[in-house]
């Protein structure tokens, strides 16, 4: 059960942006000031600001 | 009864709600669930009291919301076996009588009220006793035993209580009174 802030694998990136876009998609908050409008966009954004709330658990 | 209990459940924040407090949306949605709802084991749930943990939220592959797992306390009302309760009536029928006791209704069927022969009249919508001349209304106030409980969860409102009076120290409080001015005037 550990976080990896310096490198996630590719997957665990396109999960993240994934599950982000979705939310926003969906109507939640979004937490950086952009002028995007796709959803995508958006959480591509916020994951390269690092203010994306989603953590990855990893089993090992 | 009414009993505190503290309880586990999972409950999923809406995407539009997740800029709110955490504690404030996640009661919110506990109350919503949970509120007026009927378990077959554990009661009645009346109100959510306190949220007292919120585990991490987990996120599901193709919901925009976020599931917590929390722990919360709750009032319940759980209607118990034998249990002595007191109740208002609040419908009279040809077989009983239909008594309010917290947010259920029990049954008190007409065989189970009195000793003596008791009958149905309809005009005045009262249960009166041959002998004695008592008599049952809407509105009385009583005192019964719980006998028998079925708790539907589809449909709460169709949950069965069956209720007795015919032991002593049970009955409308009325005729307890009765019943007590009786003994200590023997005495």
């Amino acid at each position: 059960m550990e976080e990896k802030r310096e490198k996630y694998t590719k997957y665990e990136k396109a999960r993240i942006i994934g599950a982000r876009a979705l939310q926003i998609a969906a109507g939640a908050p979004v937490l950086i000031k952009t002028d995007e409008i796709d959803p995508i966009e958006i959480a591509i954004e916020e994951f390269e600001k690092g203010v994306i709330p989603i953590t990855v658990k990893r089993d090992k | 009864m009414y009993i505190e209990i503290r309880a586990v459940d999972v409950v999923r924040v809406p995407p539009k709600r997740l800029g709110d407090d955490l504690q404030v949306v996640v009661k919110e949605m506990l109350q919503d669930k949970l509120e007026g709802r009927m378990d077959k084991k554990i009661g009645m749930f009346i109100a959510i009291l306190d949220v007292v943990d919120i585990k991490e939220g987990r996120l599901m592959i193709g919901d925009p919301g976020v599931y917590y797992e929390t722990v919360f306390d709750v009032l319940v009302f759980r209607p118990k076996m034998q249990e002595i309760v007191e109740g208002e009536v609040v419908e009279i029928v040809e077989f009983g009588a239909f008594v309010e006791i917290g947010p259920l209704d029990g049954l008190l069927h007409i065989s189970q009220i009195t000793d003596e022969y008791i009958s149905y009249d309809e005009k005045g919508a009262k249960l009166v006793t041959k002998d004695t001349n008592r008599t049952l209304g809407v509105g009385d106030k009583l005192r019964a035993r719980i006998v028998a409980i079925s708790l539907n969860e589809m449909d709460p409102g169709d949950s069965k209580i069956g209720l007795t009076m015919r032991q002593p120290g049970l009955g409308k409080l009325e005729w307890i009174e009765e019943e007590r001015e009786k003994e200590k005037e023997k005495g």
